[in-house]
């Protein structure tokens, strides 16, 4: 993922977004694959672990509630795709460790 | 998330409360009895009806759009379907009670058309879905075989009022106990293990080719099953029945291990791995009934073989799946109704937080350790070791339960 200034600190706001059943945030677990900040809006671009993931609303809704809570957009916009695919290996070293990846 | 899946996992539990205070109200005193009796069909049907099945329905009402990622075709039919099915079971058991037969059709009757509209919202969700690979085909059987289990009962009722069938009714009586167990229990968890095991486990590039080698003995196992019952061929076409099953468990637990190698996650909880535990002691038993059998296939029908097997597979395998799988479901059910809109705000608990794993880890080795007493009782035909292995299935079986429910509380 691009790492402007900018989108370090939206970033950072999304660490706030936690997978309930893993307790890792979306951004170690590396499903967040791109976040825009343009005029009047934000943008960010996911997947989840496994399609049909049953946290499916429950993650987004809470994306969509972060990113309006520390940014002045009202409009956020989540598009959840699953190419590429998620795997394993797109999660940070701590992600992976507090898994018990290694 | 609709609150179905919620209405029949609480009545599963009190389902299950009940069946286990009943137990030792009576001090498990029915255990070793004949089970072809008021008593003994009470107990049966309240753990299987009551309980199992009552929790397995709001499992597939939950986790059906997880499978195939769209939602269920009537919520408003589920909720019919909930009403017919818990008056209907209720009613039922109490029929039992009394021995009365009109009662029991009554009620039997609400339960069947319960059943019926299950089947018919799962039959049109799976078609809409058109999204067919062994999760979904198994899940399809699985209903199929239930909804033929509901209308064998009804047969067997219809004949109990009005029929003569003599032979006949023992012949369908069997085809009922199969298709109910192995049919529809077996195909559901089968089925449901390759999706639920993968994500708690974060198994990910695990092949899955096993799960159609799986599916294809499995239901080879439950059409050979029946027809042993229905044509009354059962010293042959049983043992052949029960092959197919060991060899469709054999690939089942390999699979559990493919899934396992892939995993990403160190942990999945106590109650995902005991669910893979308790299916590799089921397996080990199968091959060893299997052997036992091969002796004379007229073995598997003595009546301390069959309680034996039944404790194993319904008292075992699947209760304790349910009661493992109930560890990760419960809280995701309650976690998802209490905190789905607050994920991300400060102060939030995790799902992990709402249960202690540690309790349902000895819970879990507490139900196994007395199963275990248990079925050694039956085993050794001793009374004594069955109604203290009993009593003590029933006591921990009950104060699990209630640490699951309390879950609720948070």
């Amino acid at each position: 993922m691009e790492q402007t200034e900018q989108v370090n600190q939206l970033v950072e706001c999304l660490k706030e977004v936690y997978d309930p059943e893993l307790g890792v945030n979306i951004v170690d677990l590396g499903l967040v694959y791109e976040v825009q900040e343009e005029p009047g809006r934000v943008w960010v671009r996911m997947t989840l672990t496994t399609p049909g993931c049953p946290l499916h609303d429950t993650i987004l809704g809470a994306v969509k509630w972060v990113l309006q809570e520390h940014t002045d957009h009202k409009d956020v916009d989540v598009q959840l795709v699953w190419e590429p695919q998620w795997s394993p290996e797109m999660m940070s070293n701590e992600a992976k460790e507090m898994l018990g990846y290694f | 998330m609709s609150r179905l899946p919620f209405w029949f996992i609480v009545t599963g539990i009190l389902g299950f409360i009940a069946y286990h205070a009943f137990s030792l109200l009576s001090l498990t005193g029915w255990l070793g009895d004949e089970l072809r009796g008021p008593e003994g069909w009470f107990h049966a049907h309240l753990f299987v009806l009551g309980w199992a099945t009552m929790l397995a329905m709001g499992a597939v009402y939950q986790l059906i759009h997880v499978i195939l990622q769209s939602d269920i075709y009537s919520t408003r039919l589920g909720y019919i379907h909930y009403v017919m099915f818990s008056i209907g079971v209720i009613g039922m058991l109490y029929g039992f009670v009394r021995a009365d037969v009109r009662w029991l059709a009554g009620f039997a009757t609400c339960a069947l058309i319960g059943i019926l509209l299950f089947g018919w919202n799962m039959a049109v969700t799976l078609y809409k879905a058109s999204q067919w690979n062994p999760i979904t085909v198994s899940t399809a059987c699985a209903c199929l075989y239930l909804v033929l289990t509901g209308l064998t009962g009804m047969l067997m009722g219809l004949n109990f009022a009005f029929g003569q069938w003599n032979g006949l009714h023992e012949r369908i009586f069997g085809a009922h106990i199969w298709m109910g167990t192995i049919g529809w229990f077996g195909m559901l968890i089968t089925g449901f293990s390759y999706k639920m095991l993968p994500m708690f486990y974060l198994s990910h590039h695990y092949p899955v080719r096993l799960q159609k080698v799986i599916l294809l003995l499995w239901n080879a196992a439950v059409i050979t099953g029946v027809t042993a019952f229905l044509t009354d061929h059962k010293e042959g076409l049983l043992w052949l029945a029960l092959l197919l099953l060991t060899a469709g468990m054999l690939v089942y637990v390999y699979h559990l291990e493919q899934i396992q190698e892939k995993r990403h996650k160190n942990n999945p909880g106590p109650g995902i791995r005991w669910s893979v535990y308790v299916s590799r002691a089921l397996a080990a038993f199968m091959v060893a009934l299997l052997i036992y059998a091969s002796q004379g296939p007229e073995l598997l029908l003595h009546a301390r073989v069959v309680l034996l097997a039944g404790w194993l597979y319904l008292g075992g395998w699947v209760s304790l799946t349910i009661l493992g799988y109930a560890s990760k479901i419960v809280p995701f059910l309650w976690w998802t109704h209490k905190y789905g809109k607050q994920a991300g705000k400060p102060g939030t608990p995790l799902m992990a937080g709402m249960l202690s794993q540690r309790h349902v880890n000895w819970g879990l080795i507490a139900m196994v350790a007395s199963s275990l007493l248990l079925v050694s009782g039956v085993l050794i035909n001793l009374a004594e070791v069955m109604m203290v292995g009993g009593t003590l299935l029933s006591v921990f079986s009950m104060a699990y339960i209630f640490m699951i429910a309390r879950v609720f509380k948070h």
